[in-house]
């Protein structure tokens, strides 16, 4: 048998320059190359990311769906189960959906939903079984401005069924600033005016017709008889700035001061002037004494007795001055608001009971919301409900997963709870990632002594009951957010930095023991050998290697901070109403609870969107820990 | 083994330092006090208040009379009934002194009451959670890749995703109103105890789950239980004895977190199902500046949740004799 011919080899002069284009062809995979495709087959983690994005994008686009208004209450006393038809629009304002308060025009979606505040439902019913008189209503608005201090717009619902009782809601509008828009004809000019904005002592007005002053002041004078200085604003009249002294305010029609529900009539002014009157009339011979006694009257009812004295010295004073002074009145009764809020149901009930009200009338308080703050929406999300008004006009989902007892729609709460979680468990993780990598990587760079003491502190701090810390953090929070809020910082973003301060602590012992670990490991030694710069070992070597852990602890950490957001809405000490979120979802699921009758849609639907957001979180954690482990690399 | 205990000493006395001291001038810094709610009190009658309470003094006064061991106070018999003036008193003589909002206790009057519960509970929760949780972590471990294991495993990440008054929810609404086999609320009996006691620990029984069977299936795999099935042991005792030791380890280092986690969760259960635990005392204490409560309920959980940690540790080298004590 011949062997076969066994062949030396040798390293041959082509042979080198084969190597080194095979070194130079060759792709390796990168970490992350690698991660994503061992991510990619594990089925259960990779369902889970689609299954997060899309979840996320729903909950980020939610003013763009047709959804109904998490926050706009109705008169049910009982929470109504899931039902599954659309609600189309109401055929006249006046009739009311089956079940959650809803809208009758693009209008009343924005209004309804989010730009009013309802701050007083009242259920009115008639003996004889006819409608309501409008002088109850009248009357009622009446009430609710003077309790509340703001401009009430009244909001009538139609009975649900024959002999139930009418709603009545009593909204105020976003901020103070904001009235209902009001569009008329003016006789004056020809062409539409529109307010804009009116403020206590001022009004933007937008003519679409060019004005100039002697047409404003022949409007004006039609209309008002308002004297007051006027600004043309934007060029040749198309926007008008109209400021008037004290004692008028700007109201669609005059009413005197509505600033506080209390008109001024009462001091000596006309009433309804007409055109010659108006200005003959001039306004700033009112006497020194009816305004102080005006001023008095705002000072009994939304401060204390003592705290509007000095802003009543303004009469001599010129329209600056004056309006000057009045803006700060204005400001500190919105300081004081909460002051005023704390028993509005209180005064509201005394004052409906003191009430002159039509005989056969029988109107209850139903609820009163509390007054601290909107639901504010910006830009971007206004944005998106101008979009589902034109995309879907009036049509909404009906009440698909049941509404609460406050006839608030499930699935909407559920969405834009998700909204909140969702962003409360974000920033608060960066902030804890922001925090726990400069520490932990601080820490494990420097090493020696310092390393020890910073890891120390991580020690102490470790064996604290942070649950207290939280608490207590929280407390003190709530006591500053004056100061807070004049610092431009909101209740919100003080809440997620407290909680990311929390969770800082893992973050940081973790990225110091994989720094300390990689800062003496062979491979960083190697490129210091090649040479490499420490910029270089920095960003290519350590970063990379560091940044997988932290992503891994980043997804573990989100559903840990949603769930203790949820612990602490619990409590009471979370996100506050008007907002939603999944914390405070599970509290009214929770407190539904009773003997009588099981409303299991408000333990099962809220359960459901959490369980499977936070498992589908883990899930994701569990698969990006084994993509990432390097241990792992190359396997399958 | 001593001088281990010596360091955790040392450095559980510069905690429990840190935590006093923070938390008392914080909460002084704070503003309002417990009275402040109180509104249109006379000024006279809040000064009394003040005075009785040792509000009025220097703060670093204050901090030394709470903190202790020598009383201050000249006129201790007003408060305690007492006569002498040089008694011992204070935080260090385990005495938190009254209670600012429960005008007739004292804080370890209130903690005497509601400790006592607080604790049945959270034992309660822990036997749960560790019978449920080690036992379906085995029984996943050995059916590795069954249905018994998928299901196992997915109630258990279930377990840690929901929140635990959702599942306190769910419990009372199936074992309360649907069948009807526990009472809703209240405290006394053993029937009272286990649907609380369950609710708190199932997400703790979830994560001992989940550690048992990475613990045990790599246990498993090692060369000394292969020899023990060799050897021709019966399949229970190699398990129970040889692979359950070492298989339980991640899950004895878990005990520690898992106690303050269960100590921190009972907030919630007590709140729900109506128990009069330290819980509420925490929170209300802390809403009310009910000073003298708040802390001594911050420093009680301060202590449980530092003795357990270190008996965790114990345990640990108990189980693993590879670990050396005087290392950690």
């Amino acid at each position: 048998m011949a062997t076969p011919e066994k062949k030396r080899w040798q390293f041959g002069s082509g042979d080198m320059e084969k190597l080194l284009s095979e070194v130079a062809s060759h792709k390796g995979e990168s970490l992350w190359q690698d991660a994503w495709r061992r991510l990619k087959k594990n089925r259960a983690a990779f369902w889970s990311m689609i299954f997060l994005i899309l979840f996320g994008a729903t909950a980020y686009f939610a003013p763009i769906l047709p959804l109904a208004s998490p926050i706009a209450l109705s008169l049910r006393t009982e929470a109504a189960p899931p039902s599954w038809p659309w609600e189309a629009p109401p055929a006249t304002s006046e009739e009311t959906p089956h079940g959650a308060a809803i809208t009758s025009s693009f209008g009343s979606i924005m209004d309804n939903g989010w730009r009013h505040r309802t701050v007083a439902s009242f259920s009115a019913k008639s003996d004889s079984g006819g409608g309501i008189p409008d002088e109850v209503g009248v009357a009622l608005t009446e009430l609710v401005e003077s309790t509340s201090g703001r401009t009430a717009v009244l909001d009538r619902r139609a009975p649900i069924g024959a002999g139930a009782p009418t709603g009545l809601y009593l909204g105020v509008p976003y901020n103070t600033e904001d009235r209902p828009r009001t569009d008329w004809e003016p006789t004056g000019v020809h062409g539409k005016a529109t307010i804009l904005r009116t403020k206590s002592t001022q009004a933007w007005i937008l003519f679409d017709a060019p004005i100039d002053e002697t047409e404003f002041i022949a409007w004006r004078v039609e209309l008002h008889g308002i004297e007051g200085h006027l600004v043309l604003e934007d060029g040749a009249g198309a926007l008008v700035r109209y400021s008037f002294p004290l004692s008028e305010a700007f109201d669609g029609k005059v009413l005197g001061i509505t600033f506080n529900g209390r008109r001024l009539e009462a001091s000596g002014r006309v009433d309804s002037p007409t055109a010659a009157d108006g200005i003959a009339a001039a306004p700033h011979e009112l006497p020194e004494i009816s305004l102080k006694a005006f001023f008095g009257d705002i000072a009994g009812q939304l401060l204390d007795a003592s705290a509007a004295t000095g802003s009543v010295r303004v009469m001599s004073e010129t329209d600056k001055k004056t309006e000057l002074l009045f803006e700060r009145a204005e400001v500190r009764t919105i300081e004081e608001e909460g002051l005023v809020h704390d028993d509005l149901g209180k005064r509201l009930e005394r004052g409906l009971l003191a009430l002159d009200l039509p005989s056969g009338v029988n109107v209850t308080l139903v609820e009163t919301t509390s007054e601290n703050g909107y639901w504010e929406l910006g830009s971007f999300d206004m944005l998106l409900l101008n979009a589902r008004a034109k995309m879907f006009g009036l049509w909404q989902t009906g009440n698909w997963l049941g509404t609460d007892s406050k006839g608030r729609d499930i699935l909407a709460r559920i969405i834009w709870g998700s909204r909140t979680s969702i962003l409360v468990a974000l920033v608060a993780t960066l902030c804890s990632l922001l925090i726990g990598v400069t520490y932990g990587a601080f820490s494990g760079l420097m090493g020696g002594r310092i390393d020890n003491l910073m890891m120390r502190i991580v020690d102490i701090l470790y064996s604290l009951p942070f649950i207290f810390v939280v608490i207590f953090l929280i407390t003190i929070m709530n006591e500053y957010r004056t100061e807070l809020a004049d610092l431009g910082i909101g209740r919100d973003t003080a809440f997620y930095v407290v909680i990311g301060a929390i969770y800082w602590l893992t973050m940081a012992r973790v990225v110091r023991g994989q720094v300390l670990s990689l800062k003496n490991s062979e491979f960083i030694e190697a490129a210091r050998v090649i040479g490499a710069s420490t910029p270089r070992i920095l960003f290519n070597h350590l970063v990379p290697n560091v940044l997988s852990i932290v992503i891994i602890y980043l997804t573990l950490t989100i559903p840990a901070v949603m769930l203790f957001e949820a612990f602490l809405s619990f409590l009471g000490l979370g996100i506050e109403p008007p907002k939603v979120s999944w914390g405070t979802l599970a509290v009214d699921g929770t407190e539904a609870v009773n003997p009588v009758k099981i409303y299991w849609w408000l333990v099962v639907f809220p359960a459901m969107a959490m369980g499977s957001t936070l498992l589908a979180l883990n899930v994701l954690g569990d698969g990006l820990r084994d993509a990432l482990d390097p241990k792992m690399r190359g396997k399958d | 083994m001593l001088q281990f205990l010596a360091r955790r000493l040392l450095w559980f006395a510069i905690t429990m330092f840190c935590v006093v001291t923070l938390s008392f001038f914080m909460m002084r810094a704070v503003r309002g006090g417990p009275f402040s709610n109180e509104r249109s009190l006379d000024p006279a009658i809040e000064r009394n208040l003040q005075a009785k309470y040792h509000l009025d003094w220097s703060l670093p006064r204050q901090y030394f009379q709470y903190v202790g061991p020598f009383n201050l106070d000249e006129h201790r018999a007003s408060i305690f009934g007492g006569d002498g003036t040089d008694t011992f008193g204070g935080v260090l003589t385990l005495e938190f002194g009254p209670s600012f909002k429960y005008k007739d206790f004292t804080v370890d009057q209130i903690i005497g009451q509601s400790l006592p519960i607080s604790s049945l509970l959270g034992i309660v929760a822990m036997m749960w959670a560790l019978s449920l949780g080690i036992s379906a972590g085995v029984a996943s471990a050995l059916r590795r890749g069954s249905g018994l294991d998928l299901t196992l495993r997915l109630a258990a990440t279930g377990g840690i995703a929901l929140p635990n008054f959702v599942i306190a929810a769910f419990l009372i609404i199936l074992f309360v109103f649907l069948i009807p086999l526990f009472p809703v609320a209240g405290w006394g009996s053993v029937r009272h105890m286990l649907l609380p006691g369950f609710a708190l620990g199932a997400p703790f029984a979830a994560y001992i789950a989940r550690l048992t069977r990475t613990g045990m299936l790599e246990v498993l795999s090692q060369d000394h239980i292969r020899t023990a099935h060799a050897k021709g042991l019966a399949p229970r005792t190699v398990i129970l004895r040889h692979a359950l030791k070492g298989g339980l380890l991640p899950v004895v280092s878990y005990l520690g977190p898992a106690t303050a986690g269960i100590l921190t969760g009972s907030l919630v259960i007590e709140k729900i199902f109506y128990i009069p635990g330290l819980g509420s005392h925490f929170i209300n204490s802390a809403l009310n500046r009910d000073y003298t409560l708040a802390m001594g309920v911050t420093i009680l959980f301060t202590i449980l949740v530092y003795s357990l940690n270190t008996l965790v540790d114990l345990a640990y080298t108990l189980l693993d004799p590879r670990i050396d004590l005087d290392s950690i």
